[in-house]
This record gives structure tokens, C-alpha cells and sequence, in this order.
């Protein structure tokens, strides 16, 4: 099986001196579910920013699907979002004046996608959550889960064969917490979707297929 | 591409939509520049036109007066060579050399005396005559013009038929001045034209040769030409030939100078107002970033492009300055109503009927050019205040946006 993720003595050091990573090295295969667990400052947000490339590394290197990603091209780094990996956040991250459709195809703009071609992967997407009869709803009319849903639907629309998950539970109850790492797994297993899955709720983590967890910038072996 | 661009612009129609408040107060600031542009312009232009309808109807635009032109020293001679290409300039109809003399009468009343050859002076002034006729070729005739007329029969008795005497003054050798004797017969009289040829007397140019003994150069030419609109091509003819022009043409152009430099001072004022409405818009773009600082850098996260933020930024902003330019080009378009429906009452009231009915029934013109560079101001203005903070949005490090940190 060849690696969706892989990365090599990956390093970051901020600015203020602080090391958030040190030498990672870590292969996650296609279709993997991985929770990537540790402690708050561990540096488990700044891997998955890097992984999908809103960040850079001071030093190592990532391959996204065996292509080493370059963090100096722009262009390399806007292509990688817009085709290979769908982030999905905490705080779900919608536009709040798109309704549940239109966030979903939201990404899509950016692509050349026409509207009609938008419109039906949207379409598809919120069935695939059974939020088809949301569609029309904004933000503010759903609830936390719905909006969760929706924030999933919107990272898988560009086709992208990852997705990275920061906190995606944090904000919600225990029972929707359950309902959202299903649909993930269900989309994990139906199309093979590679999920890193940033959590520190180690309950959720026996969902995931291994668990990789970071400590003071390291993974603990 | 274009489906693309309509896409990007209708999202940010929606983010527009979303501020609708603050938008409406943006878009007023905007408005209220290309009002103040369009209002300015329309109502330099209604002056400025009104102000040229009436010289032409009262001027004798199409009459051209041409004089020797010295510069660097050097006097450009009319020759007859000269006279010959001015008969042969475009839309010129009617060519009249003449030479200037001053005579006067027994009484001692000055006489400005044209000497012009008869059919040429008639072909380009078309004379009337409300007595007698015109002189005759070689003949010591003359006529005088309508105020010269009234005058000389008024004081000196003078009547069209009369020989009278005209008083030639010559110089002698030592520079003494001697009045020489010259009997003249007054042959007609011309019309009142309401210019400056009702105070000439007219004569023919060989016989005013002959009372001076000398064959003068011309000193001027009058020339008529097919039409108004064709007056200032034929003046640019004569400069070019090193010739000067006056005529009732150059109060069109001392009104367009003065409308001008009237223009450029109320400019400033709508400009400024332009710059105010502009920074109105920087202001509204700039907080617009930063309160979607999160949005553009989850916008970001899903694959925009730095220039798909600029282009988000920049179509809030134009269409903002749209808005405002039809707004604007609407409140120009009711100020020139209101101008020209309160206004003729208010100049009558003010400056009495005279004054007034030199703007005529538009005191202000709209013009579509103006609505035109109306709405091109607006568009400009409004890209223009928008690349700041489009530029700043671009700036923005996602990972920190989304956070909220920035």
C-alpha cells in the first residue's frame, strides 16, 4: 500500500525560539484513519499545518501522495489544498453568510468547477451527511453537529484523498461526538479517504485504525 | 473564465449583502463624489453652451478679421498672394482686402475710413442699404455706415446725395501738418448691423488711392466662412500662415478659457469630495478584513489563491463603486432638474430678465460622456481604495486567521 503521508525529520522552530517539532518522521498509508494524540502544546496542530502545507518547516521534508511537497512555491502549496488534502476545524469554519450547499461547493470556485458541476457535487456531498435537507440553511440555523457535517462534506468536495481533522469533536457533546467520528469512518472506509484525526479525547481515539502521539515536539515511540 | 469572474463577483455581492448598513453609507460617501463631479461639470457645460448659443446668435460669428502679425520682430505682410490662398482656404466663401485712413470733416468729426473694393466688401458683409447705393469703382464716393449716418445729418447736415468736404491730413516736409481739400459725395447708407462698420465710412480702394497719391498695403482682410462650426479650422489656416484673426469667434473662446479655469477650481471640490468617498471605501475594506480575518483564512486553508483574495476584495469594491456611481450619476441628474426647474426663477429674481436669458432653458446639461466618465470616476475611485486592504487581506497568515490570533 503506498504512503498518502510520509514525513522525514520533519523540524519546526518558531520565531520566538520555541522547537514545535523535532524530527518527525512518520508514513501514514492511503485509507489509514490515524489519530494523532498528545498533550495541548505537544505540536500536533503545527504537523497537520504543515502536512497541509498552511505552514512550513524549518527543516525535513513532506511527501503528499509520493510527491515531496516544495513549501517555497506558492503555486505547489495552493494546488496541494485545493486538491489532496480538506482540512476539517474545531470551530467548523463556515462562511457564515453561504448557506450549507454553498459552503460545500465553496472550495470549488477556486477550481475552475462549473456551477452546475458545483452544484451536484455539493448536492451529493451533504446526502453523503445526511444534510441534504439542510441544504439552504446558513450557518447560524444549524447546530454544532450539522455544522460539523457540513465542514466534512466541504473537505471532501475537492476530491481530496486526505483530510486533516483538527479537534473536529471538541466543540460538541459526547452523543454528536460519536455521530461525527462515525460519518468519518464510514467515509474513510467507503472511499478510502486517509484521516488524520487531531484529538486529545483518547475515548474517540479507539475509533481509528493506530494512533500516533506526539511530546514536546516528538513522536513517543 | 467569465462564468469564473461572475461567480467571484456575485460572492462578493453576498458579502456586500451581509453589511448592507454600512455598505449603503460607503456607497452615499461615493455617490456623493460623482454627484459633485457630474453637478459641477453639467453646469460649467449649460453655462459654457448657453453662454456660445448666445454669441453666436448675437455675433456675427462667421465674419473673420484678419491683421498682419509681427513676432520675433518680424511683420507678416498681407500680400496678395496671401489673399489669393485665403480665397482658396476650405469653407471660406468671401474675400475682402482692405487698406484703413482717417479722414474728417469740416466740423471736425473723425472719419475711420475702410477702402475696400465694392463687390468683394458686399459678398463678404452683404451690405444693405436703407438709402441710396454703393459707390462706384474709381469714383469719389462713399458711404457711411448707420451711426455715422444719424450722426453726420444730426450735426453737420450731411445727407445721402450731398457733396461734402473731407479734410485729408498730410504732413510737409518739416513735419507740419496741412488738411487737404477733398470733395466727396455721400452715395448711400447702411443698415443698422450692430457692429462697428454702422461707425466706417466705406470707399473704394483705387480712389482712396488716389487722395493719398499712394498704393497702401492692406492692413486688413475681412472674411466670411460657410459656418460656425467651421470658424476655428480656418482661424488655425490664417495662424498658420503667419496671420492674426479677430472676430466675434474669440468671445467663444474667452468664454471656454474662462469656463475652463471655473471648471478646474470646482473640480478640486469635487474631487476632494471624490477622495473622501474613496477613503470611505478604504475604511469600509479595512474593517471588512479585519472582522473576516477567520473567513479569508479558512478561504484560504481550501485553496484560494493570493489573487482569488485580491479578486474577492477588489469586486466588493467595485461593485460598491458601481453602486455608487449610479447613485451618484441620479443625484447629478436631479441636481440639473432641480437647477434648471428652481434656478431661472432665482437668476430672473436675482440679475432681472436680461441676465437670465442667457441660460436659455437649461441652465445645466447632462451629457451621456459625463454620465459615462461619471461611472468610470466611481469604478476607478473604488479599485483604487480597495487595493490596500485587498493586499493587506493577502498578508494574512491562514494558520494565525483561523485562529483568530491576527
Amino acid at each position: 500500500m503506498s504512503h498518502a503521508i510520509q514525513t522525514q525529520l520533519l523540524s519546526k522552530q518558531f520565531a520566538n525560539g520555541v522547537t514545535a517539532l523535532s524530527d518527525i518522521s512518520i508514513s501514514i498509508r492511503q485509507g489509514e484513519f490515524i489519530a494523532l494524540v498528545g498533550r495541548s502544546g505537544s505540536g500536533k496542530s503545527t504537523l497537520m499545518n504543515i502536512i497541509g502545507g498552511l505552514d512550513s518547516p524549518t527543516a525535513g521534508s513532506v511527501s503528499i501522495n509520493g510527491d515531496t511537497v516544495n513549501y517555497r512555491d506558492r503555486k505547489n502549496l495552493i494546488d496541494l489544498r485545493r486538491s489532496h488534502v480538506g482540512f476539517v476545524f474545531q470551530q467548523f469554519n463556515l462562511i457564515p453568510s453561504l448557506n450549507a450547499r454553498e459552503n460545500v461547493a465553496y472550495p470549488l470556485l477556486f477550481n475552475y468547477v462549473t456551477r452546475e458541476e458545483r452544484n451536484l457535487r455539493a448536492a451529493r456531498l451533504l446526502a453523503l451527511v445526511g444534510l441534504s435537507e439542510r441544504a439552504d440553511h446558513l450557518p447560524h440555523q444549524m447546530s454544532g453537529g450539522e455544522q460539523q457535517r457540513v465542514a466534512i462534506a466541504r473537505a471532501m468536495v475537492g476530491n481530496s484523498s486526505i483530510i486533516l481533522a483538527d479537534e473536529p469533536t471538541g466543540n460538541l457533546d459526547s452523543k454528536t461526538s460519536t455521530e461525527i467520528y462515525e460519518l468519518m469512518r464510514s467515509v474513510n472506509k467507503e472511499r478510502n479517504v486517509t484521516f488524520v484525526i487531531v484529538t486529545h479525547e483518547r475515548d474517540l481515539a479507539s475509533y481509528c485504525d493506530r494512533t500516533i502521539e506526539l511530546s514536546d515536539g516528538k513522536v513517543v515511540p | 473564465m467569465i462564468a469564473k469572474e461572475m461567480d467571484f463577483l456575485k460572492m462578493s455581492a453576498r458579502q456586500l449583502n451581509a453589511k448592507r448598513l454600512r455598505v449603503a453609507l460607503t456607497v452615499l460617501g461615493i455617490a456623493v463624489g460623482v454627484a459633485a463631479v457630474i453637478g459641477i461639470f453639467a453646469l460649467s457645460d449649460g453655462i459654457r453652451y448657453q453662454a456660445i448659443e448666445t454669441i453666436k446668435a448675437q455675433a456675427d460669428l462667421t465674419l473673420i478679421e484678419i491683421h498682419p502679425r509681427t513676432s520675433d520682430g518680424i511683420t507678416q505682410l498681407i500680400t496678395d498672394t496671401k489673399v489669393d490662398a485665403l480665397r482658396e482656404t476650405p469653407h471660406v466663401t468671401a474675400v475682402a482686402p482692405a487698406f484703413m485712413d482717417s479722414y474728417s470733416t469740416k466740423k471736425q468729426t473723425f472719419l475711420q475710413i475702410v477702402a475696400v473694393r465694392g463687390g468683394e466688401i458686399d459678398k463678404v458683409l452683404n451690405l444693405k442699404y436703407t438709402s441710396g447705393r454703393a459707390f462706384e469703382p474709381n469714383a469719389s464716393e462713399v458711404v457711411f455706415g448707420a451711426e455715422l449716418k444719424d450722426r453726420l445729418q444730426h450735426n453737420e447736415g450731411i445727407r445721402v446725395g450731398d457733396v461734402f468736404t473731407a479734410l485729408v491730413r498730410e504732413y510737409d516736409a518739416n513735419g507740419m501738418p496741412t488738411d487737404r481739400q477733398v470733395p466727396l459725395t455721400l452715395t448711400g447708407a447702411l443698415g443698422d448691423r450692430d457692429d462697428k462698420f454702422d461707425r466706417y465710412v466705406l470707399i473704394d480702394m483705387t480712389t482712396a488711392s488716389r487722395i493719398r497719391n499712394e498704393q497702401k498695403g492692406y492692413d486688413t482682410v475681412f472674411v466670411r466662412v460657410d459656418d460656425p462650426d467651421n470658424v476655428f479650422p480656418v482661424v488655425d489656416e490664417i495662424s498658420a500662415q503667419g496671420l492674426a484673426a479677430q472676430g466675434a469667434f474669440e468671445q467663444i473662446r474667452a468664454v471656454n478659457q474662462f469656463m475652463d479655469a471655473i471648471l478646474i477650481v470646482f473640480m478640486i471640490f469635487g474631487l476632494f469630495a471624490l477622495f473622501v468617498g474613496a477613503l470611505m471605501i478604504t475604511t469600509t475594506m479595512i474593517t471588512s478584513v479585519y472582522e473576516r480575518t477567520r473567513e479569508i483564512g479558512i478561504t484560504m486553508a481550501i485553496g484560494a489563491s493570493e489573487a482569488d483574495v485580491i479578486r474577492l476584495v477588489l469586486y466588493e469594491c467595485l461593485l460598491i463603486g458601481i453602486i455608487g456611481g449610479i447613485v451618484g450619476i441620479i443625484l447629478g441628474f436631479l441636481f440639473t432638474v432641480v437647477l434648471n426647474t428652481v434656478g431661472k426663477p432665482f437668476i430672473i429674481a436675482r440679475m432681472g430678465v436680461e441676465i437670465s436669458s442667457i441660460f436659455g432653458n437649461e441652465i445645466a446639461k447632462l451629457s451621456p460622456g459625463m454620465v459615462a466618465a461619471g461611472m468610470a470616476i466611481a469604478m476607478v475611485f473604488s479599485i483604487g481604495a480597495g487595493l490596500y486592504p485587498a493586499i493587506k487581506a493577502t498578508r494574512l497568515n491562514p494558520v494565525e486567521a483561523i485562529r483568530g490570533m491576527t
